[in-house]
């Protein structure tokens, strides 16, 4: 079992940015969405410069480590915690 | 929250509900990407530096399978398709 594994589900309640190492030398860095916890896969956004977010999916399989960068402030919070949410609990901006 | 579950994590009953709580919101968080992926166009990363193009349809609640439309392949498009999850290592798509 990876160190990664053994990280509470807790721990994913903040948000942060990583790196993950996969297998065959894969690397991914994002802002970590959720790790599920099922199949231990890890969801990964970027936001790009035209205003998209790009959602990345590391299968649990696959990931062999995971180096937390940074954490992330509130305004990143807030933006990462709409991008999932349900339609009708949408923040609107004034 | 069975004594059995609680048992299984060791904590106390507090710690194991709110673990148990983050748990389920994490997996929440996480079905609802993959309701945000269906329809879009996806990049799928798989095993032995394998990369194709398809159309995000659906996965399974165990992680077995995620089924795929337009799935181009080298030897042309195939209109739906199943990715073993174990061949794949990563996918991404845009939100827009």
């Amino acid at each position: 079992m990876n160190d990664w594994q053994k990280k509470s589900p807790l721990e994913w309640k903040t948000y942060k940015m990583v790196k993950v190492a996969a297998v065959e030398k894969h690397e991914y860095e994002g802002w970590v969405l959720t790790v599920d916890p099922v199949s231990a896969s890890i969801v990964l956004a970027t936001f790009l410069e035209n205003e998209k977010v790009s959602i990345s999916v590391v299968l649990g399989h696959a990931v062999q480590e995971v180096e937390i960068l940074r954490e992330g402030d509130d305004e990143m919070k807030q933006r990462l915690s709409c991008i999932f949410a349900p339609e009708e609990s949408k923040a609107y901006s004034p | 929250t069975s004594p059995r579950f609680q048992a299984l994590l060791g904590g106390r009953e507090e710690e194991v509900g709110a673990a148990q709580e983050a748990r389920a919101a994490l997996r929440q968080r996480y079905l609802r990407g993959l309701a945000a992926a269906r329809g879009r166009p996806t990049h799928f990363s798989l095993r032995a530096g394998v990369r194709v193009d398809a159309v995000f349809g659906a996965a399974d609640v165990e992680a077995v399978a995620f089924q795929v439309d337009a799935l181009r392949t080298p030897l042309g498009v195939e209109a739906a398709a199943l990715l073993r999850c174990t061949d794949v290592l990563a996918f991404s798509f845009l939100l827009d």
